[in-house]
């Protein structure tokens, strides 16, 4: 069997882990529907501007980032019950190994997200369908970043659980709010200093909101440029968490722990 | 070519040497057994050979490939039963053996039989439904060691392949083991149960502390201790002291005891060389032979033997 083809199916393997995980998808299914369905309307009564037509798709980034970030739960499951070392010893490379959790993270994310976005579409009445086909493959590689780093924090948590779900938060805390997800720029620029607002327009929960936003629900056409630069800034996060991910498996490997 | 060979092989936790300079090899198609109490470092060594663990010096190779160098070649002709059963919580037994034999190469119609059949072998058929997290512990040692079996590798490697499991389920397990080897698997088993280790192997290598002690079949390993046989009689003489001196004369005599006037207890090596020189010298000294009673000694024997421990006594 081909090194791609193990790969292939260590990612199944943890892809369909996501989705047997039941109190999972019901605590991220309820939370993600009661934003879009609940509190993206009370907000947008309260708003001047049409903030539930602004939101909901952001709640889709939002599924996104939470199914993204459970890769790093699987892998600390993986971590302290030892299936690690069942992993170690299957006919793949350790950089094999890595790629298939970060391919089943962004996989699993996406499937997930893309649900939101058809109850999402439903909502708004969305019709670019073809838009929102091609935004996939770049919400895929963003899933990928965020599973990225999901892996760096469970591989700086190793056996610790409750480190990892801190660290979690704080990162959600981190990327959720310096990020258009939630308001648009200019009214994030009143309530957080100038010079974060590059960080802000760069963060790619916010570009890959925006390209929702504006390709999907609004319609317009798509333009390269954004989706280049969900690319840019996601690849990176991959890029890490990889390392960071392979570094905590080399180190299993000499230390027998990490 | 050895199926397996170490040289100096040597694995260190910081100061802590869970294996030192150890030379050993498994010749291809032989069911290695690994004994030694907890702590000797047998599972360091399966772990190195699985290529889960890096060796901090020294060379391990499988079937020519070393395993630090080549891991994923290595890794495609090996199966490890883990010591702790390794599972996907939220999987069910079938789910986890169609995803090892997948990923192993085994095809899909072979791997669907293969694992109906080990599932009504070793008694896992009504445990088919439940998710991994809430087998017991036999039912999931079962199912790593099924794992193996499913995927029928060229070198099989199986940490304490029966321990939680009962009477019925380790005879199951052993003639398993038995059948991959008769398929050409060369066979690495560690374990602390010297009844397992009798059972399976075909040589028995002795671990202490991570040092390499002795390894050979487990015959010659029993025969190695002077006196290790114990051969009880009951004669009929009246002469027994002169007896006992001719006894005494026999080669491989340790020590004759006479407890009582027609009651011998011969310490031997070798006692099916011995007892026929027995049976003589009684013959011509006109003793009448009662009962003749022969133990052997056990491999805890032999390594107390060797390294002046029980395999117990670490796990005290």
């Amino acid at each position: 069997m081909s090194e791609i083809r193990v790969i292939l199916a260590i990612a199944r393997n943890d892809f369909s882990y996501f989705f047997r995980t039941k109190w999972l998808m019901a605590i991220l299914l309820s939370l993600n529907l009661s934003d879009m369905l609940v509190v993206a309307l009370v907000y947008g009564n309260m708003m001047t501007f049409e903030y539930f037509n602004y939101f909901v798709p952001a709640v889709v980034v939002m599924g996104l980032f939470a199914a993204s970030m459970d890769t790093g739960r699987r892998i600390w499951l993986a971590l302290r019950e030892g299936v690690i070392q069942y992993e170690l010893s299957l006919p793949v490379s350790t950089k094999g190994l890595v790629m298939a959790y970060l391919l089943a993270g962004g996989a699993a994310a996406l499937v997930y997200a893309s649900s939101l976005l058809l109850i999402a579409m439903l909502v708004l009445q969305a019709g670019a369908i073809v838009s929102a086909i091609m935004l996939l493959p770049f919400l895929f590689v963003l899933a990928m970043g965020l599973a990225g780093i999901a892996a760096t924090l469970s591989a700086i948590a190793s056996t610790h659980g409750e480190f990892f779900f801190a660290f979690q938060n704080v990162v959600q805390i981190v990327l959720l709010t310096l990020s258009t997800v939630y308001y648009p720029l200019d009214k994030v620029q009143n309530y957080l200093p100038s010079i974060i607002i590059p960080l802000v327009s760069a963060n790619p929960l916010s570009l890959a909101a925006e390209a929702l936003r504006q390709y999907t629900f609004l319609g317009l056409p798509i333009e390269i440029g954004l989706l280049t630069r969900i690319l840019i800034t996601s690849v990176p996060f991959a890029i890490v968490g990889s390392l960071a991910y392979l570094g905590a498996l080399r180190k299993i490997q000499s230390e027998g722990k990490i | 070519m050895f199926a397996v060979e170490t040289q100096k092989l040597t694995k260190q936790y910081g100061k802590v040497y869970a294996l030192k300079k150890l030379d050993f090899t498994i010749d291809q198609n032989e069911i290695m057994v690994l004994l030694g109490p907890n702590g000797s470092g047998k599972t360091t060594l399966l772990l190195i050979l699985a290529t889960v663990l890096k060796p901090t010096s020294g060379k391990a190779e499988v079937m020519g490939l070393d395993v630090a160098a080549q891991p994923t070649q290595v890794r495609k002709l090996l199966g490890v039963a883990f010591q702790e059963a390794r599972g996907f919580w939220r999987h069910k037994p079938a789910d986890i053996l169609r995803f090892h034999a997948s990923v192993c190469g085994v095809p899909k119609t072979k791997a669907k039989s293969t694992i109906e059949d080990l599932f009504k072998d070793l008694e896992l058929w009504d445990a088919r439904n439940k998710l991994f997290m809430h087998l017991s512990g036999g039912q999931a040692k079962r199912l790593e060691v099924s794992k193996v079996l499913v995927q029928r590798p060229k070198f099989a490697i199986l940490d304490e392949p029966t321990s939680q499991v009962d009477l019925r389920g380790k005879r199951q397990i052993w003639e398993k083991i038995r059948e991959l080897q008769e398929e050409g698997s060369t066979i690495l088993v560690a374990t602390n149960e010297v009844r397992e280790a009798e059972y399976l192997a075909d040589r028995v290598t002795v671990l202490d502390r991570g040092k390499f002690v002795v390894s050979d079949s487990v015959r010659r390993l029993k025969d190695s201790i002077a006196g290790g046989d114990i051969v009880e009689l009951e004669i009929d003489t009246s002469e027994p002291k002169s007896l006992e001196k001719a006894l005494n004369l026999i080669e491989g005599t340790v020590k004759i005891t006479n407890a009582e006037e027609n009651r011998f207890k011969a310490y031997v090596s070798m006692a099916e060389s011995w007892v026929p020189k027995m049976t003589e010298i009684c013959y011509q000294n006109k003793a009448r032979i009662h009962s003749i009673r022969i133990t052997e000694p056990s491999l805890d024997d032999v390594f107390l033997h060797f390294t002046g421990r029980t395999l117990r006594e670490d796990d005290k």
